[in-house]
């Protein structure tokens, strides 16, 4: 049992470190692929066709590239196309993390844009008609009666759009980011524990999975309740 | 409850896969024999590191100074070779399955390596330098402190960066190309790689690049084997010694290392026994 990895004390320290920065690039991604994704979908349902396109040209590409390629682009192409100062500032402001972060929140914006639109289009259409009635603009009623109800009608989808982001996260680990499967590949390049160290980190992705699948199963318990 | 019972069937599901793998014993066998009845040699090499294993743009064959060497260690074994092509983070487990006999890709001895894979005599070795922009002025390990440098993941490059530079940041990446276009991007200071698969991005930094005047260490390189095939490991270090005497290794370095080639590195050290290195 002593001679398990995680009984190493240096080791476990490594994969604590890691966990952080994996943990801290989800949720970072995470609020902010949310907060994208319905500002994408309410300029999607616009009236505008321009603006409808551009949308769409966005989730296109975002979902038809792999996501590694786009980190890719976002680490080693993007920069170049931005002037020199500004490049070495942030290759000495954790360039790598801001670059997987904006690529990730992209990547998963893209997708929960789409998991939005069809609970919006889940929406019976009286409701639209009744606020505008009332005298709401289209940006009172998409804030207080259309994006509230559509969130609860795609929980299931951006449920699994949040799992997919979380290890979605691990590509960060290509570009220098020093997360959780980083940390491992550090260890198994040291012990040559090949096996143990993949058996270690694969045990701590599937027990983060369970809390993030235990959160989404609270938030669809306390808001599926439709409001009276 | 739909979530409680997918974390059931993961658990279970987990734990019979857990299970049979660590259950599942080790095949023990004669791998020489195994080798000697098939006829074949499997020789895995890198497949993008000049000039040690990479792919001709013309003839679209994987070439270079390890695949000669494997098929040198074939000839002198009586056996064909076959080519197989690795990533750097495949050399070991793929030893450890059998899916592969000899490694050879430029695999630096290290004392826990030693725990998983048997290496042969030592056929180089090679100081590992850091390569750092000329215009950055930085001719010392000592001014690399709270700087960043780059390495390649899985290498020893890695290891040797972090022991010999305490105080410096390492980045690491999946490969050479991208360590060093993140050195040309000026992301990190500093590219930390052996000299001779450094030589290559030297030249192509076209004049921007300069090792560091120090070495992190001098790494013996050997061929790897699995663990446990004496058999095995006494034939390769016996063909290697043959080699040797011949000059067949030095031939085989002077083609891709030698003065004719744009590297011009001479091969100091010559064949070692790896017990002059463990420590």
């Amino acid at each position: 049992m002593k001679d398990l990895l995680l009984a190493n004390p240096d080791y476990l320290s490594l994969l604590a470190h890691g966990l952080l920065v994996t943990v801290k690039l989800f949720v970072t991604s995470w609020i902010l692929a949310m907060l994208l994704a319905s500002l994408l979908t309410a300029i999607r349902s616009t009236s505008s066709r321009l603006a409808q396109a551009l949308v769409a040209l966005f989730v296109e590409y975002h979902r038809n590239v792999p996501g590694l390629v786009q980190i890719f682009v976002w680490y080693f192409g993007v920069p170049q196309l931005l002037p020199r100062e500004v490049q070495r500032w942030i290759n000495h402001h954790d360039g790598e993390f801001f670059f997987s972060c904006i690529a990730l929140t992209l990547y998963a914006a893209a997708y929960m844009s789409e998991d939005l639109r069809s609970g919006l289009r889940s929406l019976p259409r009286g409701q639209v008609e009744a606020a505008r009635s009332l005298g709401m603009s289209y940006r009172q009623t998409l804030q207080h009666i259309l994006l509230p109800q559509a969130l609860r009608a795609a929980l299931p989808p951006l449920m699994n759009q949040t799992l997919a982001l979380f290890k979605a996260t691990s590509l960060a680990m290509t570009v220098g980011v020093a997360d959780v499967m980083h940390a491992t590949r550090q260890i198994e390049n040291e012990t040559y524990r090949t096996f143990e160290a993949f058996l270690t980190v694969s045990v701590v992705y599937v027990l983060l999975s369970w809390l993030i699948m235990g959160a989404g199963a609270y938030a669809s318990r306390r808001f599926s309740h439709a409001r009276n | 409850m739909t979530i409680h019972r997918a974390m059931r069937t993961t658990l279970f599901a987990f734990s019979v896969t857990t299970a049979c793998m660590l259950a599942a014993p080790a095949a023990q066998a004669d791998q020489l024999a195994d080798m000697k009845a098939r006829g074949t040699l499997v020789c895995g090499t890198l497949t993008s590191t000049e000039p040690l294993g990479y792919q001709d743009p013309q003839t679209r064959q994987i070439v270079g100074f390890d695949v000669d060497i494997c098929k040198a260690l074939a000839q002198h074994m009586g056996l064909k070779m076959e080519h197989k092509g690795l990533s750097i983070e495949q050399r070991i487990p793929e030893l450890s399955v059998g899916r592969v006999d000899v490694v050879s890709a430029a695999l630096g001895y290290t004392k826990e390596r030693a725990q998983q894979v048997a290496f042969s005599s030592a056929h180089y070795q090679v100081p590992i330098r850091v390569m750092v922009k000329k215009s950055a002025n930085l001719d010392s390990f000592a001014k690399l402190a709270g700087l960043r440098v780059s390495a390649v993941k899985s290498a020893t490059t890695e290891i040797y960066a972090r022991r010999g530079l305490p105080k410096t940041d390492i980045v690491t990446y999946q490969d050479g190309p991208s360590a060093f276009l993140a050195f040309m991007q000026d992301k990190v200071d500093g590219f930390s790689t052996s000299e001779t698969a450094g030589l290559r991005y030297l030249v192509e930094s076209k004049g921007q690049a300069t090792y560091i005047n120090e070495a992190l260490a001098w790494e013996p390189t050997a061929l790897g084997v699995k663990k446990d095939e004496p058999a095995l490991l006494a034939a390769v270090n016996k063909s290697l010694e043959e080699m040797e005497k011949a000059g067949e290794i030095d031939t085989i370095w002077n083609r891709w290392y030698g003065p004719n080639t744009r590297f011009a590195f001479v091969r100091e050290k010559k064949l070692t026994p790896i017990s002059a290195f463990a420590q």
